[in-house]
């Protein structure tokens, strides 16, 4: 056991940061700190963090080792660099005028951004520990804005460069970001954390007003020591669509929550998701999708790779509010289990409201199709490579819904690099 | 090219071949019939190297050298092929990948040099428009919502690049109507050549019109009870199994 980690250290340098800061902004800040020492550092005796106890993922030694990654790279994207945690304006490729960093969006007393930083999806926000934790302690970070009609004209890359070894630093670094797209403008982002972070929150508010159109690729690929929660919120309104993709290798305690809300007809949400994790890595994905207007589609599916001794959950939660008739939700899991030893916990919830809703959700979890194996095998297929090519063939599915051909490659080749460096774990079975 | 010494295979510690012989020679047919329950594709899954087949005795030998212990993919790689009487759906991998990894992993395993990307275009192709394989089929997932008879001609094609020394159809003939019966049988026929052999398995005599076997066997009960040439074929079609294998037993 390491030291034990108390809301009060993590909520240290706090108070340090209202220096500067606007009055709405402190009063955030204090909601926040007055949020996070309410509720406390989340574990297993919390329903929605039973899977993945963080009071218990920050005391323990990491077990896993991290393995150095090729950095990811979108050829002629926007890029912004976080190092460990912290802009880093002078290694970023940012567009122009529509980028304003976090700091400057605190100080300023009659910031636009007041309205909905730290306001998006409140419903979920409201019992949040960690987006207490994270809204009390948010330095580094920035808002982007997409003005009416307008379409961001290359993808913007924002690239988390984690540190590449195991670090003491549990205090935590904290991000914030926000994104508004304002009606009808059009974004395409890639998203990507390498590196083992100590302790690391980000959080990511996105407002999307009527028709506006947000693609969101996050990939991570964060070291077997590193400790990660990372929370998206959104606000999908008239007509907006959000499609996201989300591929994880887990971590020492790796956690993505998707908490969308859907508050305008029409809205729509697809979320695609896939992990290969091993060893004794931990991953969670969370989602919790809102319908608060009529008509309006959501759909998630993850598939995960599960090999070694990891643990992994998935957690989705559709709601369905009363006004939300005509929704069409939809969730699916499916897990491939390589070995006896890889866990995973899937919960499907769904919290309908409404009478006149269609709402599908199903789970699977198995090995490999071993008529499949034996076919590529009296093929020529040497074995190791007939297994590793069933594995990309499950996930194939999940990187089909990428439309763009620039992003899918990216995503495809973070699992094939994935595959290749876990080859005996993916390859032998048992 | 193959020789099947008093084979004994055990399933799941039941026995099902019990003193298989049989020998093919280079670039013959040869059909074995046999009833439901003889061994027929516990004969082709053994000879395939499929894990659960368990040789309990006997020898198979193929190009003279012995085959028991090796690995599906090394069988292949010698020039072993099985077609499949239910060929297998793999999402996510379409036709021409799988194709272009089995042809390199094959050329690998010999030592010999993996055709170039125009190369194996080329080949595929022109295997292709013989059997009416599309190049939308071939760009879609491996067998995925494709008929019963798609799914052969896919078999056919695959053969039709990897050539095998030995092909072993199983069933090839279950679920297809006439007109697909007759284009995998053309394509099958197509590939007939003095160093190639056949092994054709199958429960009805009416494949073994398109495709003429030089000898046919009948397996019952784990074993050949008897072998002829292709009017034995036509014999069993009309007397029955009971009948004939009666009359050898």
């Amino acid at each position: 056991m390491g030291e034990i980690i108390s809301i009060d250290r993590l909520l240290k340098s706090a108070s340090a940061l209202q220096t500067g800061t606007a009055p709405w902004a402190g009063a955030l800040r204090e909601q926040g700190r007055e949020k996070f020492s309410r509720l406390g550092i989340p574990d297993r005796r919390r329903e929605s963090w039973k899977y993945s106890d963080l009071a218990l993922a920050l005391t323990k030694a990491p077990k896993g080792t991290s393995v150095s990654r090729v950095p990811l790279a979108l050829d002629g994207s926007y890029l912004a660099v976080f190092e460990n945690g912290v802009f880093d304006a002078a290694r970023s490729k940012l567009p122009a005028d529509c980028i304003v960093p976090l700091a400057a969006v605190l100080a300023d007393s009659a910031s636009p951004f007041a309205k909905t930083l730290g306001q998006i999806n409140g419903a979920e926000q409201t019992g949040h520990a960690i987006l207490g934790l994270n809204t009390a302690r948010m330095e580094e970070g920035f808002v982007l804005r997409i003005p009416k009609g307008e379409t961001l004209s290359n993808p913007l890359h924002i690239r988390f460069n984690w540190p590449a070894e195991e670090t003491a630093d549990v205090d935590g670094r904290h991000v914030r970001l926000l994104v508004e797209l304002e009606e009808g403008a059009e974004a395409t982002i890639l998203e990507t954390h390498r590196g083992t972070p100590g302790f690391a929150t980000v959080v990511t508010e996105l407002r999307l007003a009527q028709t506006a159109k947000l693609t969101h690729v996050r990939i991570d690929q964060l070291g077997g020591a590193s400790r990660q929660t990372a929370i998206t919120l959104g606000d999908v309104s008239k007509a907006a669509q959000y499609k996201g993709f989300y591929l994880s290798e887990g971590g020492h305690f790796c956690r993505h929550e998707a908490l969308f809300e859907l508050t305008g007809d029409n809205a729509n949400v697809e979320i695609d998701g896939a992990f290969l994790v091993t060893g004794e890595s931990h991953c969670d994905n969370t989602t919790v999708i809102t319908h608060a207007a009529p008509h309006t589609t959501s759909r998630q599916a993850f598939r995960g790779v599960l090999s070694g001794s990891s643990k992994s959950a998935y957690q989705g939660c559709v709601k369905v509010r009363p006004e939300a008739q005509k929704t069409n939700a939809y969730q699916m899991s499916r897990a491939l289990l390589l070995s006896r030893e890889a866990r995973i916990a899937t919960k499907p919830e769904l919290e309908i409201f409404a009478d006149d809703v269609k709402c599908s959700h199903g789970a699977t979890a198995g090995e490999l199709d071993m008529d499949a194996l034996f076919f590529l095998r009296t093929r020529g297929i040497p074995e190791e490579e007939a297994r590793a090519m069933l594995v990309e063939a499950f996930l194939q599915e999940a990187l089909d819904t990428i439309e763009r051909a620039d992003l899918r490659d990216v995503a495809a080749g973070t699992i094939t690099d994935w595959l290749s460096l876990h080859a005996t774990e993916v390859t032998h079975a048992g | 090219m193959l020789e099947i010494e008093d084979l004994h295979v055990s399933v799941q510690d039941k026995n099902i071949l019990k003193g298989l012989s049989l020998t093919v020679p280079a670039g013959e047919v040869h059909a074995i019939m046999g009833p439901n329950g003889a061994g027929k594709s516990t004969t082709s899954y053994t000879l395939a190297g499929r894990e659960g087949y368990e040789v309990t005795s006997g020898a198979i030998r193929f190009k003279g050298e012995d085959f028991v212990d090796l690995p599906p993919e090394e069988r292949a790689a010698k020039g072993m092929f099985l077609a499949f009487q239910s060929p297998i759906e793999i999402p996510g991998v379409t036709s021409m990948n799988f194709l272009k990894t089995a042809v390199n992993a094959q050329a690998r395993s010999r030592g010999e040099k993996e055709p170039t990307a125009v190369e194996f275009l080329k080949m595929l192709r022109e295997a292709a428009k013989k059997l009416n394989v599309t190049e939308d089929m071939l760009r879609r997932p491996l067998n995925v919502g494709f008929s019963g008879g798609e799914k052969k001609r896919n078999e056919v094609l695959q053969m039709t690049l990897l050539k095998p020394s030995l092909a072993v159809l199983d069933e090839t003939d279950s679920g297809l109507d006439i007109d697909a019966l007759r284009l995998v049988a053309e394509g099958v026929n197509a590939l007939r050549c003095p160093e190639r052999s056949f092994l054709v398995i199958t429960h009805y005599q009416r494949l073994l019109d398109y495709i003429e076997p030089d000898v046919v066997h009948i397996l019952a009960g784990g074993r050949i009870v008897k072998s002829g040439d292709k009017t034995l074929a036509r014999q069993l079609e009309d007397q029955g199994y009971d009948a004939v294998i009666g009359q050898a037993a």
